[in-house]
């Protein structure tokens, strides 16, 4: 059964209202994000007179240097970009170093490795959290930044071993050989052949642990529970409402404070992002 | 600190390149030397946070312990007879897996849907807005689910006293303070918050199916329900069965979006696994225990976990013997 031609005319107005309901739907999809912006410039009173209103009648600037200062998000600013490069790093060079062997070398043990990562990648974890505190105590490490980046990282590594492992498969062994050949030994070929040609799962990885690390809760919040000055964002706005039920504009500026940053790092860079995520799925 | 250590030797002659080692294992560990130092950072984060800890939870169970020191009193298998007579651990495993079982079916629906649209070629614009999708998987649970509530907490008093004054509801609403109401909008917020993952998964699949079968499939008279059912359907099977497995895991894992958005409450409404093993471990919650229980919340994760783990495994059989079974029928 062949399908009823359409007019052109009819073509373009059924495309037209397509594109009218994807802008529409993507405007409330957006709608809590631009409530949050609008209402962190809004007077007490106007917050409340507004309602979901997300435009402010006037500008009050001052919410965001009072969030700043006085509520102390600067303080949890500054720890959540240490803890998200603390992250990024750690991660970044236990999983391409473990993704490279994995992948280009043969060892005694490889097999057990390799399904010891196939199956933790399914294996769901985060019920475990209370031994991860008692050896974090044990480690003396409790209530500092070492520790939620140490435990933070530990969580990624099956998923960045994972796509180095398949990212290094990919490249021509010749190379290797060929550097082999002119003198090169292991560490030369991981770190002035391997590693920069990675450069595009270099950042796939590097951007998927920044924004896990920026946007995680459970895992400063148990860690740095009774130490306030080393809470991150997310902790820190979470404590906030906590003490203070009423200041509600200045946890507006509070939010966006925390979500424009990883939101406008995605949106430069989120080809290599999605891309990660989608060769993560196909393989 | 490895990577100090490899940078350090770095600068030592190379050693000879490993001769075929047919002299026995100890002679190819030792040829491989350097490929167990590259591994070595990431197989003891691994070991020691994630392995580790899932047998390690084990060990707490048998102490009455509040986590300070030493664990405490020995009391056998007590705290698992305690957890499972406890209702409202009952309820916290009730209430995941109905949020669970709620949330996947409706957000791969709804992101296969999208992505079927986004994935036409001659639709302009579709970067963008895939992009506007996405966001909201990328910003904080947490930090989302208190400008949620926020958004509530107005809308309960401007809008829902509108609703109220014209009869669409009986009186004031308070979305997450009811009990009745409370769960499902935390669902929905679930829902929207990572649609985005599900979306682009879907798009990576529906982007491995070639365009000749479509082609094909319309000179053979199928309409467009038709070669949806034909061909993306069982085209998309494999990429499916990744993406069912990954949703339920994460779901099962809910914490951040109940924490903030209600603590669990009211009344343990929406108390999932993870708030209830949060409370008893640190405390916090209005009605649990008062003092931080190790051993108890050790029971209740292990507990948990086991379901987790049989349900997993059930789940990747079932999925796998389904798609196996329906390629096999194709053929």
């Amino acid at each position: 059964m062949a399908m009823p031609t359409l007019s052109p005319r009819l073509r373009q107005g059924r495309r037209g209202l397509l594109y009218l309901a994807l802008l529409g739907g993507g405007l409330i999809w957006l709608y809590p994000f631009l409530w949050a912006l609008g209402s962190s410039l809004k007077s007490t009173d106007g917050f409340f007179s507004g309602g979901l209103n997300p435009i402010p009648s006037e500008f009050h600037w001052s919410n965001y240097s009072e969030a700043w200062t006085q509520a102390d998000f600067s303080r949890f600013f500054v720890n959540t970009v240490l803890f998200a490069m603390g992250t990024v790093v750690v991660t970044l060079l236990a999983t391409s170093m473990a993704g490279y062997v994995l992948a280009r070398t043969d060892f005694p043990g490889k097999k057990i490795w390799l399904g010891l990562v196939g199956v933790t990648l399914f294996l769901p974890h985060g019920y475990t959290i209370i031994p991860v505190f008692d050896l974090i105590q044990r480690l003396h490490l409790l209530n500092t930044l070492w520790s939620v980046v140490i435990v933070q990282s530990a969580g990624g590594m099956v998923f960045g071993t994972f796509l180095f492992m398949g990212y290094f498969t990919t490249i021509d062994r010749g190379l290797e050989d060929a550097a082999r050949v002119d003198g090169a030994n292991f560490h030369q070929i991981f770190w002035r052949i391997m590693l920069p040609l990675s450069g595009p799962m270099l950042a796939t990885v590097g951007l998927f642990a920044c924004i896990t690390a920026w946007n995680s809760f459970f895992i400063p919040l148990v860690f740095t529970l009774s130490r306030p000055e080393l809470h991150t964002l997310s902790v820190g706005m979470f404590n906030f409402i906590g003490q203070n039920s009423t200041a509600w504009t200045l946890v507006c500026a509070g939010s966006v404070i925390t979500l424009l940053p990883i939101v406008l790092i995605f949106v430069v860079l989120q080809r290599f992002f999605i891309n990660g995520l989608a060769g993560a799925v196909k393989q | 600190m490895s990577l100090l250590d490899t940078r350090e030797r770095r600068r030592t002659p190379a050693t000879a390149p490993p001769v075929a080692a047919r002299n026995g294992l100890w002679q190819r560990i030792r040829a491989a030397k350097w490929s167990y130092v590259y591994l070595a950072p990431m197989a003891v984060l691994l070991l020691a946070f994630v392995i580790y800890p899932i047998f390690a939870s084990f060990g707490y169970t048998f102490y009455r312990w509040n986590g300070i020191g030493s664990p405490g009193e020995y009391v056998g298998l007590d705290n698992f007879r305690q957890i499972l007579h406890d209702g409202i651990f009952w309820g916290a495993v009730k209430h995941t897996f109905l949020y669970a079982f709620v949330l996947v079916p409706v957000q791969l629906l709804l992101a296969l849907a999208l992505a079927l649209v986004l994935n036409n070629p001659k639709l302009k614009f579709a970067l963008f807005f895939r992009t506007v999708y996405f966001i909201p998987v990328v910003t904080s649970a947490a930090v989302v689910g208190v400008v949620i509530q926020l958004m509530l907490a107005n809308f309960g008093d401007s809008a829902g006293s509108l609703l109220a004054k014209t009869g669409v509801t009986n009186g004031h609403i308070d979305w997450l303070g009811d009990p009745n109401t409370a769960l499902a909008v935390i669902i929905a917020i679930g829902i929207w918050h990572t649609l985005g993952y599900n979306l682009v998964y879907f798009l990576a699949g529906l982007q491995t199916i070639p365009a000749e079968l479509y082609e094909a499939a319309k000179l053979d008279g199928c309409g467009p329900v038709q070669s949806f059912f034909r061909i993306t359907i069982p085209m998309l099977r494999q990429v499916g069965v990744v993406i069912v497995v990954l949703a339920f895991i994460g779901s099962f894992q809910v914490f951040d979006l109940v924490q903030v958005l209600t603590g669990g409450g009211p009344y343990f409404a929406t108390e999932v696994v993870n708030t209830y093993i949060y409370h008893l471990a640190f405390g916090g919650a209005a009605g649990a225990a008062a003092q931080p229980d190790i051993g108890l919340a050790s029971a209740a994760s292990f507990l948990y976990g086991l379901l987790l783990i049989l349900f997993s495994a059930l789940q990747v059989l079932a999925l796998r013997r389904i798609s196996r079974r329906r390629t096999a029928a194709n053929q």
